[in-house]
């Protein structure tokens, strides 16, 4: 019996969050658990990733530090750092291969919300806005949605399009002119992708101890489910889940269980 | 009222803007254009003092831009002075907006070019959304930050708009009554594109570590969208943590430098993104912004939000009295090293960064 504890929900969603990491790529951080997947790949299966960031930074070294996007440790001992719009223009000219973005709600078709819930007319609260998700999710070749699984958060149409995804499925999103497209989306009940026709959301793999009902019942609109055996994503390795907890997150900023 | 330019009319009726003319200035290159052709050209000692520049080049109804990104080098001392000198209907505009909000129940802001408003990890400004609600700041337009980013961008290069692949296909357009999808027209296959225009703020204010009398001035860390806001606005005022000699910007290039001739007035303002942090300088009040987003700004109760600005804003007469309440010298020495050691500037190791996070009695389970 091993004796490192097993991953909790949100270390499973950074753990997965590295796995959609390929070495060499350059990977657009946002913050919070994307920071904490992307530092765990490349401390393992990525170790020649750059990280860039929206404020400007460019392949900082990283070290123990708590984070947050304004932190010196997106820039810290960067050769350089570029402006804001220049950081989106890499995204568009193909100087970034993957992205990461959350939202509040999140669509069968992957198109985001952070904006408003109503909407202007008859508000129920606004959010924070689209800082540069709208532009991260627009232009980058591949972009990943993380979220947390509720019906709620994860509804039929989201109320109002912050970001888009694949907006009313099929060919919408090419003829809306837009660059890359959403490939995935993570959250702690496993990880979907887009059915390459309708470009539904369909359950790719799902967390240990998940199952096809559970998803479901977490998700406000019919998911799509692939032919055969849903697979089960192995768990992470003992040893992953130590450099998860002693060198990426050691003061547990990002992977503490609310309440634990 | 009239207006010169053409609006997006599905946006303006979604905003209910009903006299679009309140949106001409942002986009009008021209009278930016005779504000800059006016400016001095000599080099001149460009020094004054914080209230003298606010009173000065701060006028009732301006469009208000400031630097840095929401809490990092971002001139909040000159936003404090702003709220303390009264002015009135500001239209607050940058990417992200994160600070503007607090100026609102005082009047300081009552129009907002919206992007991001919040403080991330940190939670989600909700007087802001009582605010729209209530009416007392009126949405102008909606954007993503590369979008606004670019429209910066485009006043910099002397070009009137940019065509982004941004905001398309989103909800943003039918919010934003200046942005315009039309087919590239180099292209033979349809190809949509979004035009942006170039932005021209009334007045921005940029911190930076150093600039010289002139304001010759020189960036450490992430620039943002300050080096295109120093060219694309009407009136620029540069606080800067200290005042170097002409010669120290002249023998050390590799760094961003915004030259004297945008800019009107040079203030020596030491700590004048506290509470925020200055990259290489002072790292943020994490207590202070805690406090602020979760209980001054949770919408709440007024009086949690009248107390925190009455104590912070209008009980402080500059940024030594705010230092004072944050904890005087031993609250900055702390918040230096901490900033010197995560920069990689100093030795991190053996370096405390703990604190007493905020949490609101109301989330406490």
């Amino acid at each position: 019996m091993s004796k490192v504890a097993p991953a909790n929900p949100l270390e499973m969603l950074a753990y997965n969050i590295s796995l959609m990491i390929e070495d060499n790529q350059i990977v657009y951080i946002g913050t919070g658990l994307p920071m904490v997947g992307a530092i765990l790949a490349k401390k393992t299966h990525a170790p020649n990733i750059t990280m860039v960031y929206e404020s400007g930074g460019q392949d900082p070294l990283e070290g123990e530090m708590p984070w947050s996007v304004g932190c010196p440790f997106t820039y810290r001992k960067s050769p350089m750092t570029l402006e804001m719009a220049i950081s989106f223009g890499q995204c568009a000219i193909g100087y970034v291969d993957i992205a990461f973005q959350g939202g509040a709600q999140i669509d069968m078709y992957g198109n985001v919300n952070t904006s408003v819930i109503g909407s202007y007319e008859n508000l129920k609260a606004i959010l924070p806005g689209s800082g540069g998700g709208n532009d991260i999710g627009s232009l980058t070749q591949k972009s990943v949605l993380v979220g947390l699984q509720t019906p709620d958060r994860f509804p039929a149409k989201v109320d109002f399009i912050t970001t888009p995804g694949y907006l009313d499925g099929g060919d919408s999103r090419e003829k809306a002119g837009l660059l890359g497209g959403p490939i995935a989306v993570v959250t702690q009940v496993g990880i979907y992708d887009f059915e390459p026709v309708t470009k539904r959301m369909r359950i790719k793999a799902l967390n240990p101890g998940m199952s096809v009902e559970i998803a479901q019942a977490c998700t406000g609109f019919e998911l799509l489910v692939p032919e055969g055996e849903v697979p089960f994503i192995e768990p992470p390795r003992d040893e992953v889940l130590e450099i998860l907890r002693n060198e990426v997150d050691p003061r547990r900023v990002f992977t503490k269980m609310p309440g634990s | 009222m009239t207006t010169n330019f053409e609006y997006n009319q599905e946006a303006l009726k979604n905003l209910q803007i009903d006299d679009p003319s309140i949106l001409d200035r942002l986009i009008d290159g021209e009278s930016a254009r005779q504000a800059h052709l006016k400016k001095e050209r000599g080099k001149v000692d460009k020094r004054i003092s914080l209230k003298e520049a606010v009173q000065e080049f701060v006028k009732d109804g301006d469009i208000y831009a400031d630097s840095g990104f929401s809490y990092v080098r971002t001139p909040l001392q000159a936003l404090f002075e702003v709220m303390r000198q009264g002015k009135k209907d500001l239209q607050g505009i940058g990417s992200p907006n994160t600070n503007h909000s607090y100026g609102i129940p005082y009047g300081t802001f009552s129009y907002s070019h919206n992007s991001y408003l919040g403080a991330e990890m940190r939670g989600t400004d909700r007087s802001y959304s009582k605010a729209v609600k209530e009416k007392k700041v009126k949405i102008l337009s909606e954007w993503s930050h590369g979008s606004m980013g670019l429209g910066f961008k485009a006043a910099q290069m002397g070009a009137p708009y940019i065509a982004s692949k941004s905001l398309l296909g989103s909800d943003i357009i039918k919010y934003n009554p200046y942005v315009k999808v039309v087919e590239n027209p180099f292209k033979k296959d349809k190809d949509p594109v979004c035009l942006i225009p170039a932005l021209y703020p009334d007045v921005v204010f940029i911190h930076v570590q150093w600039a010289d009398k002139y304001g010759n001035a020189r960036i450490y860390g992430p620039a943002v969208n300050d080096i295109a806001l120093a060219v694309a606005a009407r009136k620029v005022i540069i606080t800067a943590e200290e005042i170097v000699p002409e010669s120290d910007l002249r023998n050390t290039t590799n760094t961003n430098v915004i030259p004297f001739m945008f800019v009107d007035a040079v203030v020596h303002l030491p700590y004048g993104a506290v509470p925020g942090n200055c990259p290489g300088y002072y790292y943020w009040a994490r207590e202070f912004w805690e406090w602020g987003i979760r209980i001054a700004l949770s919408g709440k109760d007024d009086k949690y939000r009248d107390s925190f600005w009455d104590y912070w804003v209008f009980d402080c007469k500059d940024q030594f009295d705010f230092i004072e309440k944050l904890g005087g010298i031993r609250w900055l020495n702390k918040h230096q090293v901490i900033e010197r050691a995560l920069n990689g500037i100093n030795e991190d190791d053996g370096i405390d960064l703990s604190y007493q996070s905020v949490i609101p009695k109301w989330d406490e389970e």
